[in-house]
């Protein structure tokens, strides 16, 4: 029996040093290449060429950060990223709270609610590449090509029904009875909502804003057809244009993918409790 | 359910007709904007890509467009690149999908008893999916350069021969994949975790009671019981990897040989280098029953809708 039990001891420890072996590689391989993007950024070009590679800076510089921000327009594509980002957050929030606690609470005829949640996720599936014809088409026609207006109505179509899916799934894990106590208290239908019931969603609220910010500061390919210059480019485009088939400016590039990319790692620890349910566009609860 | 404590009170308030119509309808003025901005957004670019595929769409705009009927359709059956396209992304979408699968499963199966208490290191794993792909396709980039990068550097350290990575044809579908794995594992590991975290305790003790082997618990009861939330992350993953693009964009814009083309990335060339809409719409209306079919039938089968 002792045996037995010092074995199957012996064998938990094996496990557990195994499972944090496991985490620690696993940081490694995680953190190594955003690690790497932040130390090149810091390096002289020559010491970004440097065989071996020089694992820390040995000259820390600001060098690539004065090229990509001051001398080039890296600050106005991140500031282009910033409203686009903020105006389709805007406008996805506002009218997806309202339908999303619309589906989650109202009754329709026909199985409307179904019919239309699924119509509503199904637009979140539809692969970017396949409208940016009739988007380029539409917004040449319309004369706003390169504008920010047309990055925000681009983006609302798959911001919206995320939000929309969202809001949905956190007014569901709200008890009605709270609302259904401030309608008998003399409050109207909608009063309840904005009262009671978004109050209540305020972190659900805050999640999904902060995913759409996410969404949008990432996009790439719409952004890539829509835009043309400086006054509408964000910044992902920004970076891709200093790849270029003769050169790519590898300092300027580090220092720009790397500012990019901190906005995005304050967000996730923002949202840290939310991500599980943010991700699976609200059907995974984590 | 709900009742209307005052309704005729309110009615009755100047202004209060308005007010009462209001919430009477509240439930389609919600439901309202999103679903009339979606229609235009959604439904009047599809009615308009079908438009354009039937047409030959010249660069120049004062050119009108020419009706060609099914002809862009037919161009698709004997255009080699569309094939390769078509193979790419069959290819890229199954192994990258199947590795992060494998990976994260396996990996929340082995640390989800550890990583409980380690709530901030979780976080800090989730962190390359959250990155902007563009700022991954770079890093990539910097770690694949076949002069000073670093890969090339371990593979000398180790005696093993360097490599082109990105720019070997033979290598170069194996190094998207790898960014993407890098990326996106973390997604599946974080569901898979979370399904893990919502398994009932009960089945196991009786499992355990009758002696079931680890192996026959994770087959009978583990795996049944993660199905839905295995649904969800391999419907997301799968629509995501059919779109990739960025990856591509930047690490080998396709080539060498076109091993790394894409449908998303031919679209984009047809409709910009090769400036020809609509074949590309054709093209794009390819891709769009391709998804259509794909996630209706995941959705269907998880009821996602419920």
């Amino acid at each position: 029996m002792a045996t037995i039990r010092t074995r199957s001891r012996g064998r938990e420890m094996l496990l557990r040093l195994s499972a944090y072996l496991t985490i620690l590689v696993a940081l490694i391989l995680t953190l190594f290449p955003v690690y790497w993007i932040a130390a090149n950024s810091f390096k002289f070009d020559i010491d970004i060429f440097a065989v071996p590679p020089e694992w820390l800076p040995r000259n820390p510089t600001l060098k690539h950060y004065d090229e990509a921000f001051i001398q080039r327009p890296f600050l106005r594509y991140a500031l282009n990223s910033f409203l686009v980002a903020a105006g389709t957050t805007a406008i996805s929030v506002t009218f997806g709270t309202m339908a999303g606690y619309a589906l989650a609470r109202f009754s329709y005829p026909w199985q409307w609610r179904k019919q239309i949640s699924f119509w509503i996720l199904s637009t979140r599936m539809m692969p970017p590449i396949v409208s940016i014809i009739p988007l380029y088409l539409f917004f040449n026609y319309f004369d706003m090509l390169n504008t920010k207006s047309a990055l925000i109505i681009a983006y609302t179509a798959f911001n919206l029904p995320f939000a929309t899916w969202m809001m949905k799934s956190y007014f569901q894990d709200l008890p009605v009875e709270l609302e259904e106590a401030a309608i008998v208290d003399g409050d109207t239908r909608w009063g309840a909502f904005l009262h009671v019931a978004l109050p209540l969603a305020r972190p659900g609220l805050a999640a999904t804003a902060i995913f759409c910010l996410i969404i949008s500061w990432n996009e790439f390919l719409l952004s890539l057809v829509i835009t043309l210059t400086e006054q509408s480019q964000t910044l992902p485009i920004g970076i891709a244009g200093r790849v270029t088939q003769y050169k790519t400016y590898w300092g300027e590039i580090s220092a720009a993918g790397f500012m990019a990319c901190v906005p995005i790692v304050i967000f996730a620890f923002i949202v840290q409790k939310h991500l599980v349910r943010g991700l699976s566009l609200g059907a995974v609860k984590g | 359910m709900l009742k209307y404590k005052g309704e005729l009170a309110k009615s009755l308030q100047p202004g209060g007709s308005l007010e009462h119509w209001t919430e009477r309808h509240l439930r389609y003025l919600m439901l309202a904007p999103t679903v009339l901005i979606l229609l235009v957004l959604t439904i009047f670019p599809s009615v308009y890509m079908f438009y354009a595929a039937v047409h030959r769409i010249s660069p120049n705009p004062d050119l009108p467009w020419e009706f060609v009927g099914t002809g862009n359709f037919v161009r698709l059956i004997s255009d080699p690149q569309f094939h390769v396209a078509v193979r790419n992304t069959a290819v890229f979408t199954i192994v990258a999908v199947a590795l992060e699968f494998v990976l994260g499963l396996g990996l929340a199966l082995l640390l989800d008893r550890y990583i409980r208490r380690l709530s901030f290191l979780k976080t800090v794993l989730m962190i390359p999916m959250m990155l902007p792909p563009i700022a991954v396709a770079i890093t990539w980039k910097i770690i694949y350069e076949p002069q000073f990068g670093v890969l090339n550097e371990i593979m000398f350290q180790l005696g093993l021969p360097v490599q082109a990575w990105a720019g070997d044809v033979n290598l170069a579908m194996f190094s998207i994949i790898v960014a993407d794995v890098w990326q996106w594992t973390p997604f599946i590991f974080l569901l898979m975790l979370a399904g893990l975290a919502s398994l009932p305790v009960e089945p196991y003790e009786a499992a355990a009671l009758d002696g079931a082997s680890s192996w026959r618990q994770f087959w009978d009861l583990t795996l049944p019981f993660l199905k839905p939330v295995i649904a969800i992350a391999l419907l997301l993953r799968v629509m995501d990897a059919l779109r990739l693009f960025d990856l591509v964009f930047i690490l080998t814009g396709g080539g060498p040989a076109d091993r790394t083309k894409v449908l998303s990335l031919y679209i984009y060339q047809v409709a910009y280098r090769f400036a020809d809409p609509g074949y590309a719409a054709a093209i794009s209306l390819f891709v769009l029953f391709v998804t259509i079919v794909l996630s209706t039938w995941f959705m269907k089968r998880m009821r996602l809708a419920e």
